[in-house]
């Protein structure tokens, strides 16, 4: 059956100042299939779609969707044109109920005379939700009573009640659990049986191949190509966004090694209210150690809890000297570090240099007799920078400016430039390219032969076999199973323990 | 059972126990305290109509507070819209005073509204400006006299009048709130401005409607003010300033409940809390000073009671 086009993309641009975000692609896409979009952080997808969805304004070049230009300036003028996207980031507005979301900028329907008819908003939305089997989220709740993962599933509601002609998902799934991803993957699914189209966004290359039909390829901002999923591996996927060739193990191959004795950190009893509950575990020196779960098990409550940043918290962390972690001010001068899950909110300072980002916990260290030294502070950022190969044009370019993945660079130079000796890091490498996925993982790798002591919290169970020397597996806020490193150990393993 | 608590902590009847708790606690604290010059059902009766003047500006307030925006010059609209009713009410009676103060109330609304939006200037100090403006322009309408209501021309001084009008308003709110997109889209704007953008909601021209509906709402104010007063004076030097705090208090109440979805009802109510406050430190025979201080330190107590953020949130 001959393939209808959908979407012509041709000579797409777009700058940032003196950044060429998006340069020159044209592309098409058929109705009916799957895309996949991929690319290394700062390769230009996210740029991409969101011009397509009126997020961005077009900066050069034009969108044709069923022979029709199309120039949508913002997302709903894009919903009208048949396109809908679901965001990376929180889509959903606080303050306004879960109808009042789904609805926003299409109330039109519920509208009478300039009267809005919320009963038959609510109604509607309820029927939406029980429809896409999210039956327990309730239409007339205000959005703020619901996590991060049911106002996603709204999300999704909201992008694709109305049926578009073209959905992109971007780097959607790493917000949702495995329950929310598999019904993600149904909603995508249906809408390519329904003869409509995906452009589906992913870091996540197993899931970009299992379930799409096509794959794009952005490299620095250009078309590099499309292949047919079918023909591809993970490997080609790697070397076709890199351009050249990148390992299928870029993780630890060492095993057998054993964990030294002396202890660094003793975490006793802790328990944070409605997170996690008796938590006990030694950190090792030269140790990394993993803790893997699903999304709501508390593991990220464990980050917070040792960096003594949850509240509520009983139970003990301490040093080997018998520090107590107290406070994030104890723990940052004795030499823990700690990389949030939500970096732009809790790790980064978004509207700030990437100088000032990153002296920010050393700046007592570079002052001399409390005065601060500009040029010093700038050295000193400069030289972290450069050792993480942050992409920047200089320290003094704002954060907010950078991809996802010289952001996380950002965050490590700042403690590695503090010289941390206990590092906890959250979901390292999330929404990161295999690139800078690769130097994470080798950096991990090289500060643990350095003898620094690296907690990682992951909800990528690939990540946690490949680099972590133990791994604690929690569910439901206690700590549920520990496996020691080995080549044997499989997935299956960890997640007989998870759920 | 933890989640039914939870369930039950984030419901409107828990929004109205907390109101209805507060109430009652300050009321029995001065009750106690001065049992026969405090808090009869006349002394009550009384309390709840000058609390409702405020009520109608908190209500107006609450559309450009939920926004993030604010504003300086409601004091002095309340002075210059009464001068423009009492003035037009001389020629036009009723007419002339209700138009008058409506009219002149939204034209400034208006005028704010464009300035802001055009000026790209924060909201606080392009309302400190134009009520520098407004006060002379108040003084130079009434001609530098005292304006005062005619006697024939009082039915909105007490009830039923003051009662009838404020509902009326308290209604008109209830209506955009929930049947039109106003409300939804203050909130929107107020969550997140960049996203409410990309929804394709006109942030510019509901920050308008904002700012008109606002001072909507304190030419309503203005109508209750005079003629609870009778008379309007026009004073310069940023003398209108104190007026616009007492309907902020209310707006604060307004915003903390906006959660369990009964705004109006925390305005009216909050304002009837502080109303009673006040009034139970006159009782009391306190000093101006100590009275302020008090007032100041309950509202605090009470608005970190409801509306503090979660533990660890960021509050700016």
């Amino acid at each position: 059956m001959e393939k209808k086009t959908l979407l012509v993309a041709e000579h797409i641009d777009k700058r940032f100042g003196i950044t060429h975000a998006v340069n020159d692609v044209s592309l098409t896409i058929d109705a009916g299939e799957i895309r996949g979009l991929i690319g290394e952080n700062g390769s230009g997808k996210s740029t991409f779609s969101q011009m397509l969805c009126g997020i961005y304004s077009i900066g050069g070049g034009t969108f044709t969707l069923n022979g029709k230009q199309i120039h949508p300036r913002n997302q709903v003028e894009a919903n009208n044109e048949g396109i809908a996207i679901i965001v990376q980031e929180m889509g959903t507005l606080s303050g306004l109920t879960v109808a009042e979301n789904i609805f926003l900028g299409h109330e039109g329907p519920f509208m009478h005379f300039g009267v809005k008819d919320s009963h038959a908003m609510n109604r509607e939305a309820q029927r939406l939700l029980n429809e896409y089997g999210f039956g327990r989220i309730k239409a007339a709740d205000m959005i703020d009573h619901y996590n991060f993962e049911d106002r996603k599933l709204v999300e999704i509601v909201k992008a694709t009640y109305m049926k578009p002609q073209i959905l992109v998902v971007d780097e959607t799934t790493t917000a949702l659990s495995q329950n929310g991803r598999l019904e993600l993957y149904k909603i995508m699914d249906a809408i390519r049986a329904d003869g409509r189209t995906v452009i589906f966004i992913s870091h996540d290359l197993g899931e970009v191949l299992t379930h799409t039909d096509s794959v794009t390829v952005l490299r620095d901002g250009e078309y590099i190509g499309t292949v047919r999923t079918a023909d591809m591996t993970e490997d080609d996927l790697k070397r076709l966004m890199v351009g050249r060739e990148i390992g299928s193990s870029y993780y630890r191959d060492d095993y057998g090694e054993p964990i030294a004795d002396e202890v660094v950190l003793s975490v006793d009893n802790v328990s944070v209210p409605g997170q996690i509950s008796n938590v006990s575990f030694k950190l090792h020196r030269g140790e990394i150690l993993g803790f893997g779960g699903l999304s709501e098990c508390g593991m990220h409550e464990v980050g917070k809890a040792i960096f003594a940043a949850s509240w509520d918290r009983t139970g003990s962390v301490t040093l080997a000297d018998g520090t107590a972690i107290n406070s994030i001010t104890t723990a940052i001068s004795h030499s823990i570090a700690y990389a949030s899950k939500d970096r732009d909110n809790e790790s980064i300072i978004i509207n700030e240099s990437i100088r000032n980002n990153i002296v920010l916990p050393s700046i007592d260290d570079l002052a001399s007799k409390g005065v601060l030294n500009e040029r010093k502070l700038t050295a000193f950022a400069d030289k972290h920078a450069k050792d993480m190969q942050t992409k920047m044009q200089n320290v003094q370019q704002f954060v907010s400016d950078l991809s996802g993945g010289n952001k996380q660079k950002v965050v490590l130079a700042r403690w590695l430039g503090k010289g941390s000796d206990i590092l906890v890091l959250d979901s390292p490498t999330r929404g990161i390219d295999v690139k800078v996925k690769q130097a994470i993982y080798a950096l991990m790798a090289d500060l643990r032969r350095q003898g620094k002591s690296i907690i990682m919290i992951s909800e990528e169970i690939p990540e946690l076999l490949g680099m972590a020397d133990r791994i604690l597996v929690m569910k439901d806020g206690v700590i549920s199973g520990e496996f020691m490193r080995d080549r044997n150990l499989s997935e299956e393993d960890l997640i007989a323990k998870m759920v | 059972m933890s989640k039914t608590i939870e369930k039950l902590k984030s419901s409107r009847y828990y929004g109205l126990f907390l109101l209805a708790a507060m109430l009652l606690f300050f009321y029995g604290f001065f009750k106690i305290l001065t049992p026969s010059n405090f808090g009869s059902p006349s002394n009550l009766y009384s309390y709840l109509q000058s609390s409702i003047i405020y009520s109608v500006g908190g209500c107006g307030l609450y559309f450009i507070v939920v926004m993030g925006l604010f504003d300086f010059a409601v004091g002095a609209n309340i002075v210059l819209s009464s001068i423009v009713g009492v003035i037009l009410s001389k020629h036009y009676g009723y007419a002339g005073f209700i138009l008058g103060c409506l009219g002149c109330g939204t034209l400034i609304g208006f005028l704010i509204g464009m300035l802001y939006n055009n000026l790209n200037v924060p909201s606080m100090i392009v309302t400190v400006g134009l009520m520098l403006i407004f006060e002379s322009l108040a003084v130079f309408v009434a001609g530098g006299v005292k304006q005062t209501l005619d006697e024939n021309l009082r039915f909105f001084s007490g009830a039923p009048g003051n009662i009838i009008l404020a509902g009326l308003a308290f209604l008109l709110m209830y209506f955009i709130l929930n049947y039109t997109k106003i409300g939804t889209y203050c909130n929107a704007i107020g969550s997140n401005e960049f996203v409410a953008k990309n929804m394709g909601i006109n942030v510019k021209k509901y920050k308008l409607i904002g700012f008109m509906l606002l001072h909507f709402f304190v030419g309503i104010m203005a109508i209750l003010t005079v003629s609870y007063g009778t008379t309007m004076t026009a004073l310069t030097g940023m003398s209108t300033m104190s007026r616009n705090f007492q309907p902020l208090m209310g707006t604060f109440f307004g915003v903390a409940f906006r959660k369990y979805k009964m705004p109006i009802t925390a305005i009216i109510v909050g304002e009837f809390i502080i109303s009673i406050i006040f009034n139970g430190f006159v009782a009391l025979g306190a000093p101006t000073t100590i009275q302020n201080v008090v007032t100041g330190a309950a509202l605090l107590a009470i608005v970190s009671l409801t509306a503090r953020g979660s533990k660890g949130s960021v509050v700016k």
